[in-house]
């Protein structure tokens, strides 16, 4: 037994070790870090494994949280009330146009988001509110927090497309394709800027 | 002009509506409250209420697609405040387009709804999820004014413009210069004539002088903050018109609030002339309303503390205390506490929320 375990030990430290990592920082045309940037690397030449969780987008203080959440292709997503009040989350974005009654609590059926893009909520009650869902071809992706940067620390060898979308820019910066060997740690930066 | 503008603007929304309506799978929900209600005895303003009263309100919700979509707010009440037409009737109804050029939003409403301003009715069907009745202010405001037109919100980022183009509300300003302030949530239905005093009435539906009426209003919203500047002007002409007596009010009001996930803390304070004829004379009253809030919320329960101070000839202050237990899912039992100068009423309120 104790022979086993350490076997399962060095090869899960063995895969570790194996795993490339890449730190991307985003910024503005000013050299600003950007907050809630979607960074996502799309492997090249390889099928992805489907998605497994189910993602969150609450209703809290009248606000969505989070503004921007990102998700693989074929992820639910459960749309959660916290609020004591209704609200009517709706998109009418391409890639997946819905629209919720009013409602508290928990709707009874999570919305499956089965094309890549960008959708926007909004609610038809509170004007203020508004997030983004960014679908994503996908499993190795992350969203920038204040610092303006995320690290993809489980990505295998290989070659892979670096893309990043961030609100409120309307041309995203190009994507930046990389090969990675077993072990590599690359850093990358994306400037973007405001579209108008 | 203005009027010209306003009726091919209200053809816009409509218009979009139906043409979208031949060609999606449309969507209609419902959903409103049905509650029951006991007051202790109050027959002076702005207190006055029946000890005993129950009130339905409906929403049907419309959408051809989500972007464009009609909503009708329906009530019906057994207390009628002594009005004409006023058990039961429609509060609101509406179509509307949205938008998004870029990141950006647009919305475009067209027919009879509550001016977006409120920090305390910020639920559907105007609800408040803070107390039973409304501030001085919105209590106005759910009495005498409906605008009947088009409304324009532009939203980009954390800044928003809005216009409204409106018709109707010729009376508005009738109700705190003539009859005084009141502490309640009768929402005038579309047609009613609401008692000013023993002569005369006031109607959200009053258009007497062929005027359209305008309000403009911008807003800044942070990730707590909130802060709100409005202007209304309803170019009443002041003239007697029978039993219905334009008033010409312009308001002003601003706003802010601050909540986090269990607290909030709202202000509005508005102020302004309303001015009407008489005996070839003209009368202008300085009115105004103030209200804070303070308010805490568990999982299952809320208590606020609002204090208005409001003003025509006279000045009156109000401190109402209020709490909310939702026991079980749709079910929300109240109660409520206002003094207002020396006089108290008590509430309690049983309201049952139902949903499509």
């Amino acid at each position: 037994m104790f022979r086993i375990v350490c076997l399962l030990a060095l090869m899960l430290a063995s895969t570790a070790v194996l795993a490339a990592t890449l730190t991307v920082r985003v910024r503005d045309g000013r050299g600003a870090s950007v907050q809630d940037a979607v960074v996502y690397a799309v492997p090249e030449g390889r099928s992805v494994a489907p998605p497994k969780r189910v993602a969150v987008m609450d209703q809290k203080n009248r606000m969505f949280v989070p503004h921007v959440l990102a998700v693989q292709t074929g992820t639910a997503v459960k749309f959660p009330n916290s609020d004591d009040i209704r609200h009517q989350v709706y998109s009418f974005s391409s890639a997946k146009p819905f629209q919720l009654p009013l409602y508290k609590g928990t709707p009874s059926s999570p919305i499956v988001f089965t094309t890549p893009g960008v959708v926007t909520l909004g609610c038809n009650i509170h004007d203020r509110m508004s997030a983004y869902i960014v679908i994503v071809d996908t499993p190795y992706f992350a969203t920038t927090a204040a610092g303006g940067q995320v690290t993809l620390d489980d990505l295998g060898a290989g070659r892979y497309a670096i893309n990043v979308w961030a609100p409120g820019v309307r041309d995203a910066p190009a994507p930046v394709t990389v090969v990675l060997t077993d072990g590599e740690r690359r850093d990358l930066t994306f400037d973007t800027r405001k579209g108008k | 002009m203005l009027d010209a503008v306003l009726h091919r603007a209200l053809a816009v929304p409509a218009t979009i509506v139906l043409a979208f309506a031949a060609n999606a799978a449309p969507v209609l929900d419902w959903s409103g409250f049905l509650s029951l209600r006991a007051a202790s005895s109050a027959d002076e303003r702005p207190l006055e209420t029946d000890a005993l009263s129950a009130q339905a309100q409906v929403g049907l919700d419309w959408w051809a697609s989500p972007a464009f979509g009609a909503h009708v707010h329906l009530v019906g009440r057994t207390d009628d405040r002594d009005a004409v037409r006023g058990h039961a009737g429609i509060a609101e109804a509406w179509a509307e387009a949205n938008f998004h050029p870029a990141a950006d939003r647009v919305r475009l409403r067209g027919g009879a709804f509550f001016l977006p301003t409120s920090r305390e009715n910020v639920d559907a069907l105007w609800e408040s999820p803070y107390t039973i009745t409304s501030s001085a202010l919105n209590s106005w405001f759910g009495e005498e004014l409906r605008p009947v037109g088009i409304d324009a919100t532009w939203t980009h980022q954390r800044a928003s413009l809005g216009a409204t183009l409106f018709r109707g509300n010729d009376t508005f300003g009738a109700l705190p210069a003539v009859r005084g302030w009141s502490l309640s949530d009768h929402w005038t239905v579309l047609g009613e004539r609401f008692p000013v005093d023993a002569e005369y009435f006031t109607s959200v539906s009053a258009e007497n002088d062929g005027r359209a009426g305008w309000s403009a209003r911008a807003s800044w919203n942070g990730e707590r903050l909130y802060l709100q500047a409005t202007h209304i002007d309803n170019r009443g002409d002041g003239l007697d018109y029978g039993d219905l007596d334009n008033w010409g009010t312009r308001f002003s009001i601003v706003a802010a609030e601050y909540s986090t996930e269990e607290w909030t803390v709202a202000a509005e304070s508005g102020w302004g002339p309303t001015f009407v004829f008489g005996d070839g004379q003209k009368f202008v009253t300085d009115i105004d309303a103030s209200y804070v809030l303070i308010s805490r919320r568990w999982d299952h329960a809320r208590a606020t503390v609002r204090y208005d101070d409001f003003g025509a000839d006279a000045r009156e202050r109000a401190l109402t205390l209020a709490a909310f237990w939702s026991p079980r899912g749709p079910f929300r039992l109240g109660g409520e506490v206002v003094r207002a100068s020396d006089r108290y009423r008590v509430m309690l309120e049983v309201r049952y929320h139902f949903a499509r």
